[in-house]
């Protein structure tokens, strides 16, 4: 494709200017794949903020009324399960980070008595489950049903998360932890001084994945909690969009409501996913990567 | 104690001599055949001793379940797990011990203490065994069940397996480097716990949390041998496995869309990720290719409710629902017979596939675009220069690079394909169960839904499905091992 000129003595590699089709259809692919992601979630922004019912195929607003949002914001039937996601999000994603912490620095002391029985006995959590209805046995005999304790705590020792964790603490040199324990630190030293600040990534990133898990939390809401008073937000979206059981004052069309709904169920990990981006991709990339 | 091979003064604890790296104390092996007797014997506590092997209203079998001291059970389980532990750290003598009481016990109870046979819920008569096999129940003849068996020659196999050393015959005799080992084989294993006394403590919260929320389930079982409508287990032997098996039309149903619904899954998600990646990766803009990359990892972020929800309002069939209006006015559908996409057992499976490439497709490319990008230019340089156009490099280059990355997705995946729970129970409905159903909402709607619910049939269906699940997490590691030389868990 590139011809070769000899001008006075000079060799010059020219490139032949071609029509390239392939670039072109490949990015007409790519709009087209954008669009189909991106039409479904715009349809919903819109609609949020339809204050008539009956949009059809509109892609802008016909009525434009916040209506839907103030909704949300001024019943206490739809802001008190924002509330309670947001804090099982928030000491979820804290008790998770401690445990998975804790127990990844345990399992990179390659010679400690008892190590590989310890991972051995977190890895055999990976092959068998006891299943859905002895845990659910279990979480009566703790009397932890209707409460939020059942469904933060058994999310928040994640096994798969915690050998992540172990992957990226292997990442730390060696050197480094013989030099703390000649300097004089202890183990609990070693971990505060040296460890967590030397994976703010890895906390960053594995953290990111807790509050995802935490803020999308429906299963074990439907199978632990079944009073109306602890439903986290999905599980009253879930209510709202199939039982209609939507705050009706008659000004703001219900499908509005469910809408905004839907958006603000979106909208935390809208707002900061695009910035964490690659703390997701690291932490799937290390997982599947090294392990 | 001396070496024998250069007569140097050894330490206390040593197994290796630390100035010629011989050998001093006998190399140990895991006696795995053991183990497996420990575990058979396990299994076995939990199957009928003995059984009326007609089916009544109530089962007759006996097992440590319906024993009159259930104590007894929990000694044997704590024995044999103990029993299991001693062998994997290698201390065979000890494990005898531990084994022969695992015996003992069994045998006490099988000889000694009476059993229960329920009439009726809280209503029971005290029976012994061997009364029992010599004249049977109520004019029923019992026999021996498959659960003496499997204990007695489990237990057997425990004690014998200690002798047979199975890993030796499989393992390669290495020389032991010296500067790596004797530090550790050489010290006290005491002193080493003191040293590390620290960190026993801060794994305790870890070990807590997954004795409570892993292991004490795993414990529950035992429910899946026994009828448990309100509170009050008894034991009815195999009758739930028994009935789930052959009398269950709605459980083999609910199994087969389990395979079905996630493996197309599977192979529809994989197969559109590396096609996407591919095509992701010849788009020369970056600024392009970092927008699409942020639009199609989005859904991926979003709960399976908000998916649902999502495409529930879009697919609505009243003049709300956008698909459905965009089709009648193109002329392509009945405005007065819209398409239920997601209430039609024909679309549902259409649509439910739909909806799953639309939220995890997009980020399934994340591995993949990592090891396109880890592909060194200078391979397609080469070919260019040797006059390969874009085919040929990408079955000669790009494929064989992705290859590997392609099995391990696919092996990761397919150990978690009976998992399926959440996003087929937020999309099915009443009308499409006989497509919709999997084994998780089955056991979810059998135990939650209407009607009184025996948590027994449905922890029989749970054990059957975990057990599934983890033949197919060890044959994927096994697989995973094979192909790329490390296991998945």
């Amino acid at each position: 494709m590139s011809k070769v000129k000899v001008i006075n003595g000079i060799t010059l590699n020219e490139k032949k200017k071609k029509f390239k089709l392939f670039p072109i259809i490949n990015g007409l692919i790519f709009i087209l794949i954008s669009l189909i992601i991106i039409v479904p979630i715009w349809k919903v922004i819109v609609d949020s903020f339809d204050g008539k019912a009956g949009y059809g195929m509109s892609l802008w607003p016909q009525q434009f009324s916040l209506g839907g949002y103030t909704t949300i914001i001024t019943n206490p039937g739809l802001y008190r399960p924002f509330i309670i996601s947001v804090i099982t999000t928030l000491v979820g994603t804290f008790l998770g980070l401690l445990l998975a912490t804790l127990g990844a620095y345990v399992l990179i002391q390659w010679e400690m008595p008892g190590r590989n029985f310890f991972a051995y006995m977190l890895l055999f959590t990976m092959i068998f489950d006891g299943g859905m209805i002895p845990k659910y046995l279990v979480m009566q005999n703790l009397h932890l049903l209707n409460t939020l304790g059942a469904v933060i705590l058994p999310l928040a020792i994640n096994v798969y998360n915690l050998v992540l964790m172990r992957n990226f603490f292997e990442g730390i040199p060696e050197a480094l932890f013989e030099a703390a324990s000649i300097d004089g630190c202890s183990p609990m030293g070693t971990f505060f001084k040296i460890v967590l600040p030397l994976s703010k990534a890895a906390l960053a990133s594995i953290g990111l994945f807790y509050a995802v898990q935490f803020w999308n939390d429906y299963t074990n809401f439907k199978i632990y909690i079944n009073d109306q008073k602890w439903y986290n937000f999905q599980m009253k979206l879930r209510n709202m969009v199939v039982n209609n059981d939507v705050p009706d004052d008659g000004v703001i069309s219900t499908n509005t409501i469910n809408n905004a709904a839907v958006i603000v169920a979106i909208l935390p990990f809208a707002i900061i996913y695009p910035f964490c981006q690659n703390y997701f991709v690291k932490g799937v990339n290390v997982g599947a990567v090294k392990e | 104690m001396q070496c024998k091979n250069c007569g140097a003064e050894l330490p206390k604890h040593a197994q290796i001599c630390p100035k010629c790296g011989t050998r001093v104390a006998e190399e140990k092996n895991v006696k795995v055949i053991a183990i497996v007797g420990v575990i058979l014997a396990l299994i076995g506590s939990l199957l009928p001793f003995a059984q009326d092997t007609e089916e009544g209203a109530i089962a007759k079998a006996f097992s440590f379940m319906n024993i009159d001291i259930a104590a007894m059970w929990y000694v044997f389980l704590a024995l044999g797990i103990v029993s299991i532990v001693l062998l994997v750290a290698k201390k065979d003598k000890f494990s005898w011990i531990s084994t022969g009481l695992a015996l003992v016990v069994f045998f006490a109870s099988f000889f000694a203490i009476d059993f229960r046979h329920y009439t009726a819920r809280n209503n029971f008569k005290l029976y012994k065994l061997p009364d029992l096999l010599s004249n049977g129940l109520n004019g029923d003849h019992v026999s021996i069940g498959v659960g003496t068996i499997l204990v007695v020659v489990g237990l057997v196999l425990a004690v014998c397996g200690c002798f047979i050393d199975v890993v030796a015959k499989f393992k390669k005799k290495g020389n032991v480097d010296t500067k790596y080992l004797t530090n550790k084989l050489n010290k006290n294993i005491w002193a080493e716990v003191y040293y590390y006394r620290f960190f026993y403590l801060m794994f305790l919260p870890v070990f807590i949390m997954v004795c409570l929320f892993n292991y004490w389930p795993m414990l529950g079982v035992r429910f899946a041998f026994t009828k448990y409508v309100i509170m009050n287990p008894y034991y009815v032997g195999l009758k739930n496995f028994n009935q789930m098996i052959f009398n269950d039309i709605y459980f083999w149903q609910a199994f087969r869309n389990t395979l079905f619904l996630s493996v197309v899954k599977l192979i529809l998600n994989t197969g559109l990720a590396v096609i996407i990646s591919l095509l992701l990766n010849e788009i020369v803009n970056l600024l392009f290719k970092k927008s699409v990359q942020t639009i199609i990892y989005l859904p991926h972020f979003m709960s399976w409710v908000v998916v649902a929800s999502i495409f529930r309002l879009l697919l609505s069939v009243n003049s709300s629902g956008m698909f459905n209006s965009m089709l009648i006015s193109a002329g392509l559908m009945d405005a007065n017979n819209p398409t239920f996409w997601l209430g039609d057992p024909k679309t549902w499976v259409g649509t439910f596939f739909f909806i799953n490439v639309w939220k995890d497709t997009g980020w399934s490319t994340v591995l993949f675009l990592a090891t396109l990008s880890g592909v060194s230019p200078d391979l397609y340089e080469a070919a260019e220069i040797d006059g390969a156009n874009r085919w040929n490099k990408l079955v000669s280059i790009t494929l064989p690079a992705l290859y590997n990355t392609i099995i391990t997705v696919f092996i990761l995946n397919l150990a978690k394909v009976m998992n399926l729970f959440e996003s087929v129970f937020v999309l099915q409905n009443d009308s499409v169960n006989d497509v919709a159903q999997v084994l998780q909402t089955y056991v979810y709607f059998k135990t939650f839904g209407a009607g009184t619910s025996d948590f027994g049939y449905t922890t029989a269906i749970g054990l059957f499905k975990s057990f599934v699940g983890m033949i197919l997490v060890l044959s994927c590691n096994y697989a995973s091992k094979k192909v790329r030389g490390r296991g998945i868990v």
